[in-house]
């Protein structure tokens, strides 16, 4: 069963739609830029993608401020669906950025703070699938992951601030204090149908994550029971 | 001025391990909570302190629902589980300090003497806790649970450990608190010690006191004939009878 | 207010008392702190040009890495002997556990940060008893232990244990380390307060922040 309901289906073709649009709009659309050559193409993904790593963390941080106070393990099921999710953008945006650095920086990697705060936040989120994997019991991992979740997002801006106020040679795009990278409307119209395709995107595999996780937790009660039939542990009832 | 629980259910996933449980208990009354391993006793005791949150029901302490989020609430309970609650490197008198401390209550080292004291500890009170045996350990936690005179004592398996001079003492000890009129729930399986201080039994079968025994001059023989036939029932025809 | 302050308290002494008792964690801290230093001694070469700007990176990594030694160890005893349930049945509110465990590992970290120092200027010949640089360690100490009472907290309870208290607690204290590595750098170049100010506003936003979010979570870390 593909599709849980008709919603998540119309969701999930809608992303479709909107992704194709945007390689067409990136393909055909959106002119060469003349200082940066073909490869400047690469940022209209690598900036979604990014964003998307963002707004995962942030789903997961508010599932786990809900799930604390609501006690209920779908929320986390979505917080832990959004932290996997967010950790393959973050991946997208590092190696997209790492296409664009080598000819435009003539490097793969600087100690931008962009850049390193996102590799940062990947770390966080692959501490918060490790911390997932060391505890047995759903209700305590719930706890422990909405707990790291609003911990390690409250601490991305300010990682941000501090390799920020080491130094920047990233290009800023949005409320630009430099402006080292001038953009026409056909690149701003194409930069927003990628972010809207690619958020459309995230919210469909979402969806279907979350589902899976909850799936996989229904499995695990199951496991359990028969073990414990298996084992005679269920003395009484 | 009694205890009352109150519909009290909790279950871990699908395994309901209370279900609607009744059990109202008096001042001055040690009821004694027996059942099979895995029965639901130690939960119920869990939800009695209030660290574990039942799916439904509630908890009454002198007509008044406890609210264990107020200090005081949990601090009118005495608490001896399974493990216990010391410090290993620290004496016994500083184990006792660190919670008199904690409860606010007198800390100094004649008040902390005699609270060891109560429970045969006075000899090894200046020793560190690692060095102590089990029994050992359980004297001085029973002192420990009852260092800020909490009215309700909650007893899981208090006679652990415990040898037979320490079994002695603990009973007197209770029967010194039933008088105070504190209101204790103990579960055990050593029916010839709990006999003489058990005000009454109660038999925890399906999550919830299948039947009681009030205890009015019973023979050990008395009760462990009770226990053994509910013991003897099988599950699957208690069911049958619930259903 | 008043019991409040008076849990922490008796938690602060009890876990000071603790561990001058034992002192493993004290001496194994230590011990790692010098080992770590001659680590880098050989792996760095210390020559006197350069020791002046590196000197607080390497005393930050030191602190650093002796610190989660004592993290690791912190609530061990509780969770042995499942202290955690007495604890909460007593103290007024959680958060009263979050912060006199938060106290005792600043002053562990504070504590062999004082037996480095001496240590560290004897060894090279550079004299770090400067007011700047002992305020700039005192908030890193701080702003390190916010974060790791409470990630030590959780990883206490888990399978893996020590072996993921560094890889949960360090990408959140990135914005610690360069902040102490900056500021305190600064103030050994001869740099005055002023200067390297945004980096102690920093400091002090961090530990706020990270303080006040532990104590709203904490209770979701020890109890059900």
């Amino acid at each position: 069963m593909l599709f849980a309901n008709k919603n998540l289906k119309l969701l999930s073709f809608l992303a479709l739609l909107l992704i194709l649009a945007a390689f067409a709009m990136v393909l055909f659309y959106a002119p060469i830029e003349l200082n940066m050559g073909i490869v400047q193409k690469v940022f209209y993904f690598h900036v979604s993608a990014a964003w998307i790593g963002m707004l995962a963390f942030l789903v997961a941080a508010v599932c786990g401020i809900v799930y604390l106070n609501k006690k209920q393990l779908k929320f986390d099921h979505i917080a832990f669906s959004a932290v996997e999710i967010g950790l393959l953008f973050t991946a997208i945006a590092n190696f997209t950025g790492m296409i664009w650095a080598k000819p435009i920086w003539n490097t793969w990697w600087t100690w931008d703070p962009r850049l390193t705060t996102m590799t940062i936040m990947a770390f966080t989120y692959i501490g918060y699938l490790l911390l997932r994997r060391g505890v047995d019991n759903p209700e305590k991992r719930a706890r422990f992951g909405s707990v790291y979740a609003i911990i390690g997002f409250a601490s991305v801006p300010l990682t941000f601030f501090s390799s920020r106020l080491l130094r920047t040679i990233h290009p800023t795009i949005f409320g630009a204090d430099t402006g080292d990278m001038a953009m026409i409307p056909a690149m701003y119209q194409t930069m927003g149908v990628s972010i809207i395709a690619f958020t459309f995107l995230f919210a469909a595999l979402l969806w279907h994550r979350s589902i899976l996780a909850a799936r996989e937790s229904e499995l695990d009660t199951l496991r359990a029971q028969t073990e414990a039939l298996e084992f005679g542990e269920v003395l009484d009832d | 001025m009694s205890l009352a629980i109150r519909q009290v259910s909790k279950s871990f996933g699908q395994h309901h391990v209370l279900n609607s449980l009744d059990l109202e208990l008096k001042p001055g009354e040690l009821l004694c909570l027996l059942g099979r391993n895995g029965a639901g006793k130690t939960t119920l005791l869990r939800i009695l302190t209030g660290l574990l949150r039942p799916e439904a029901g509630s908890v009454w302490l002198e007509n008044q629902q406890i609210d264990y989020a107020e200090p005081h609430a949990r601090h009118d309970i005495g608490l001896v589980m399974h493990q216990p609650f010391l410090y290993e490197h620290l004496t016994g008198i500083e184990n006792l300090r660190f919670y008199a401390r904690l409860y606010q209550v007198a800390d100094d080292k004649t008040a902390l003497e005699a609270a060891s004291a109560r429970v045969g500890m006075q000899r090894f009170a200046h020793k560190p806790v690692r060095a102590y045996s089990r029994g050992m350990k359980q004297r001085l936690t029973i002192a420990r649970a009852l260092l800020h005179s909490p009215r309700i004592l909650l007893l899981d398996e208090p006679y652990t450990g415990l040898d037979l001079q320490g079994s002695q003492t603990f009973n007197q000890l209770m029967l010194e608190q039933k008088q105070q009129g504190r209101i204790i729930l103990m579960t055990t399986h050593d029916l010839s010690h709990a006999l003489p201080i058990s005000s009454r039994f109660a038999f925890l079968a399906r999550g919830r006191v299948s039947d009681e025994l009030t205890n009015q001059n019973l023979s050990l023989e008395n009760i462990e004939t009770w226990l053994a036939q509910k013991l003897a029932k099988p599950v699957s025809a208690q069911k049958g009878a619930a259903a | 207010m008043k019991d409040w302050l008076h849990s922490v308290r008796a938690l602060v002494w009890k876990d000071l008392l603790q561990e001058w008792r034992s002192k493993d964690m004290l001496t194994a801290m230590f011990a790692f702190a010098i080992l770590t230093l001659f680590i880098f001694n050989y792996a760095i070469e210390l020559s006197p040009v350069n020791r002046a700007e590196i000197a607080s990176g390497i005393i930050w990594v030191v602190i650093v890495f002796a610190g989660t030694l004592g993290l690791n160890r912190s609530f061990t005893s509780e969770q042995d002997q499942g202290c955690f349930d007495a604890l909460v049945m007593a103290v007024p509110d959680v958060s009263a556990i979050y912060f006199g465990k938060m106290l005792t590992n600043w002053l562990v970290m504070l504590f062999v940060s004082l037996l480095i120092l001496p240590i560290y200027s004897l060894l090279y010949n550079q004299s770090l008893f400067n007011a700047g640089f002992i305020l700039v360690l005192v908030l890193g100490a701080w702003c390190y232990s916010a974060a790791g009472t409470l990630i030590a907290g959780m990883t206490v309870q888990t399978r893996m244990r020590d072996l993921l208290l560094p890889i949960l607690l360090f990408p959140i204290l990135m914005p610690v380390n360069m902040a102490v590595v900056k500021a305190a750098g600064g103030i050994l170049a001869g740099a005055p307060l002023v200067n390297v100010q945004a980096w102690l506003v920093l400091l002090a936003a961090y530990g706020i922040i990270v303080t006040t979010v532990s104590i709203l979570v904490f209770e979701y870390v020890i109890r059900e």
